[in-house]
């Protein structure tokens, strides 16, 4: 297979020595590891597309990977899977601006397109916090959200159409950026579905106009039920905010500590972060109105952040909350789950209940618009017993997020990492419906195998229903 | 509160009895025609003779909506009217808002993925629909998505079934995301001085240039704006929304556009009514900066019917022409040449029609495989052979 692979890209564009696929062993989640045994790195559509082609006549399984930056343990590879890295896929083939439309191919990262759409004066929506790294394609497998999504969508809400290679090699275009696209929502289906459906090389991206005017706003509270209570008020106040980002004591003094150090109020129990963006007229009245609602909620002051390098400063130190952990402890578990929005301040008390019985730290940085959690654990990976304990705590964090409405990922994906919730949220009749959907794209299972739904919900969809029983 | 997916056993009886009819449907292979509040007819397509109507209309109510989460949950045969009024109470509004008439079922709307001028701003079923309880063609009953706002759990039959017209899947249960309702809002047409493509263009250009954010904005013929009393001539409705002041500003930012005129905003529930039952409406789109060359012709060719009319949702680049009923369609088939190079969508058959017509995009090698996984007896929905 290496033959056939550097045939197609070069020797220099295919891995397999084990030293040099260490680095492909995890994504940023340090929870799971795999050693690939092979890694292969097309540079162009047409060898993406002959390297897909020749792994399917070999019948071998691959694992799509951008930049690595996924947490879910999503890109890994076990077995025979070969790991086909897209990062060298990083043309931004056209960009529209009339109809504000992007043409890329799946290796570019996100921040650069928003920078090549920046003298347009447009920017594409979604911003994961690594944006600066991970790449739209990985964007587009996993769905990804950001901050900003709270108010401008995620990522299913601004793909338009996608050129797409399935495992079996044959090439299918899903969705239509020139009109209507009339049958099923194959290109809906697609979005978010992990690698598990083929790979995207051409994806066709929505940009968004840059809002007229911005505010930013730092409110901070002397215990988390404040700030929790002040986030469901602001979303039930009717104003959306562009975001609505909530950080507790310990993310503040991690930050704090760190070099994106970015004047959190040190002693504070939660701050929110709240962006507020749109048209000028009208938009000091809302920052009045939001600014009222902290306090009346018990914020003990709120700032606004006076011009675009102050703003920059306070979002920074959101961005690079889960690299100041980092100096904490030698490994980060970052979770993720969503909780319907006035659960907020129930669901938080919760969480420390938990994260006090099982003597862990937890770090809250997340989406609290959204209700899109971030309960994250800095530990010593090293000590067993410390290791047991996140996980019992994690587990019934997502527990008592599903038992309140919620579900078991917002934005990080299933993968690997998240299997095992699955059936916490879907019967089984469910899950093997997703197993139907996913048998549409690859029947043969080849694409990032037993990722996202348990291998045992995925029985043959052809038996009799009886037989299923 | 239990888990929200219980699995066949925890569904509730009548969604059973929904699952064992199609069962039975499946084991006789009789074809089984989806109904919901039955205004939408054939759904597009010719049913075969012998298809038995499946109706979802008892499914009906809202199982629940905490306005503080801004979701709701209602049952398929809900109609658009119940919930518009269970969230107007509360300041809030589902942003769907299909043509026809308000007593169509939010079942109805997601299966056939259908929206209206608000998804200008607020996007269509594909954005707002969350989760899905549903009757797989085998009679599984599924649930899809989840609750929150927010959800990436697994592969998203929620979009598969969104738009699959009943051709998957029977929708029992829809949740979806609603939106606060503005502070303020007003309704105002632009007048379209010359609706030419050239300067129809720079008039949407500065439109969309202008310092306005509409909420929808939505381009009339003559015909249209006369019947709704905005005019005699071409105009834009424009929807504007926020706080007082914005609005005001809004309003003063394309006044200095072209000159407008403030409406009353019925006229959105009006243009969406005027549409009968029987029309035939033939939707036509491509990229947005082509608009103003189709609206020429879409233009033109409503102009040789009596009683037909345009209208456009300027930003998704759509034009929708609506026929009183299908003898008047059949006037100007022959006009299709014209639009050539655009994506043609027969939207909406009246009583009458029988032309033949089979909706194509359903049968490529994917859309295949999805029908035969999730309908293998092909008894949903299904067109006559």
């Amino acid at each position: 297979m290496v033959e056939t692979l550097a045939g197609i890209v070069g020797e220099r564009g295919v891995v397999s020595r084990p030293h040099e696929l260490l680095m492909y062993q995890a994504d940023a989640l340090p929870t799971h590891k795999s050693e690939p045994k092979l890694a292969v790195f097309p540079r162009t559509r047409d060898e993406l597309i002959a390297v897909v082609r020749a792994l399917a006549a070999a019948g071998r399984p691959f694992v799509p990977r951008g930049a690595g930056t996924g947490l879910s343990s999503g890109a890994l590879a076990s077995g025979d899977a070969v790991i086909i890295g897209l990062n060298r896929l990083n043309r931004i083939l056209a960009i529209d601006a009339v109809d504000r439309l992007a043409i890329v191919e799946p290796g570019v990262v996100n921040a650069a397109l928003t920078r090549a759409a920046a003298p347009h004066h447009l920017h594409y929506a979604p911003d994961p916090s690594s944006q600066s790294a991970c790449t739209i394609g990985g964007n587009v497998a996993e769905n990804a959200g950001g901050p900003h999504c709270l108010k401008y969508g995620v990522t299913l809400n601004h793909v338009v159409e996608l050129k797409v290679v399935l495992p079996d090699g044959t090439l299918v275009t899903l969705g239509n950026a020139d009109g209507e696209d009339a049958g099923y929502d194959l290109l809906g289906a697609f979005v978010g579905s992990e690698g598990c459906f083929g790979i995207a090389y051409e994806i066709t991206v929505k940009l968004t106009p840059d809002p007229q005017a911005v505010r930013t706003l730092l409110a901070d509270f002397l215990s988390i039920d404040d700030g929790a209570r002040a986030v469901s008020a602001i979303i039930a106040s009717g104003i959306l905010p562009a975001a609505l980002e909530m950080m507790d004591g310990p993310t503040i003094r991690a930050v704090e500590d760190s070099v994106y150090a970015a004047g959190y109020p040190r002693d504070a129990a939660a701050v929110l972060l709240i962006e507020l963006d749109g048209l000028e007229a009208g938009l000091e009245a809302d920052v009045t109105r939001v600014e009222g609602i902290c306090r009346e909620c018990g914020a003990r002051g709120v700032r606004t952040a006076r011009d675009a390098a102050e703003r920059a400063k306070l979002w920074q130190g959101r961005k690079k909350a889960f690299g100041a952990m980092g100096r904490i402890a030698s490994a980060l578990m970052v979770q993720d789950a969503v909780i319907p929005r006035t659960k907020l301040p129930e669901i938080m008390r919760q969480v420390q209940d938990i994260a006090a019985r099982h003597r862990i730290t937890v770090c809250n940085v997340f989406h609290a618009g959204d209700g899109n959690l971030h309960p994250n654990v800095p530990y010593d990976g090293d000590d067993p017993d410390e290791v047991a304990r996140v996980d019992a705590a994690m587990r019934e964090i997502m527990r008592a997020c599903v038992d309140a409405g919620g579900t078991i990922t917002g934005e990080h994906g299933v993968g690997l990492d998240k299997v095992g919730y699955m059936e916490m949220i879907f019967s089984p009749e469910s899950l093997e419906a997703q197993c139907r959907l996913r048998d549409v794209f690859d029947p043969a299972r080849r694409a990032n195998p037993a990722k996202v739904v348990p291998v045992r919900s995925c029985r043959e969809w052809t038996m009799a229903p009886a037989a299923r029983a | 509160m239990p888990r929200v997916d219980d699995g066949a056993g925890g569904a509730r009886v009548s969604t059973q009895a929904i699952a064992e009819r199609v069962r039975e449907a499946g084991a006789r292979h009789t074809p089984l025609r989806i109904v919901g509040a039955g205004t939408w007819l054939d759904g597009l397509r010719l049913m075969p003779a012998d298809a038995q109507p499946l109706s979802v209309a008892s499914e009906r109510g809202i199982v629940e909506y905490t306005p503080g989460d801004l979701t709701l949950t209602a049952r398929a045969g809900t109609s658009l009217a119940e919930i518009a009024h269970a969230t107007a109470a509360h300041g809030q509004w589902l942003t769907l808002d299909p043509h026809g008439s308000d007593d169509g079922t939010i079942g109805a709307t997601v299966a056939t993925a259908s929206w209206g001028p608000l998804a200008h701003a607020f996007g269509t079923p594909r954005d707002l629909v969350l989760g899905l309880e549903a009757v797989t063609g085998d009679g599984t009953i599924i649930r899809t998505g989840g609750r929150v706002v927010k959800n990436v759990a697994g592969f998203d039959l929620t979009r598969l079934f969104t738009g699959s017209w009943g051709t998957l899947a029977v929708i029992t249960e829809v949740t979806v995301r609603l939106r606060a309702r503005p502070e303020a809002e007003e309704t105002i047409a632009i007048a379209v001085r010359d609706d030419a493509p050239e300067p129809l263009a720079a008039l949407l250009a500065q439109i969309r240039a202008a310092n306005a954010a509409p909420m929808a904005l939505e381009l009339l013929s003559p015909a249209i704006a006369a019947r709704l009393g905005a005019g005699a001539s071409t105009v834009i409705l424009a929807r504007l929304g926020g706080n007082a002041e914005s609005v005001r500003a809004q309003r003063a930012a394309l006044a200095a556009v072209s000159s407008v005129t403030t409406l009353g905003d019925d006229i959105w529930r009006a243009l969406r009514a005027a549409e009968p039952p029987q029309a035939w409406v033939q939707r036509l789109s491509g990229r947005p900066s082509r608009l103003p060359a189709l609206w020429g012709t879409a233009r033109d060719c409503c102009a040789k019917v009596s009683g037909a009319y345009a209208h456009a949702t300027v930003s998704r680049g759509v034009v929708r022409l609506v026929f009183p009923d299908a003898l008047k369609f059949k006037e100007v088939k022959d006009d299709a040449l014209d639009f050539l190079g655009y994506v043609g969508i027969v939207e909406r058959v009246g009583r009458a029609g029988e032309f033949g017509l089979k909706f194509p995009t359903f049968h490529s090698d994917l859309a295949r495989r999805a029908r035969a996984a999730f309908d293998p007896h092909r008894i949903l929905n299904s067109e006559a052979a």
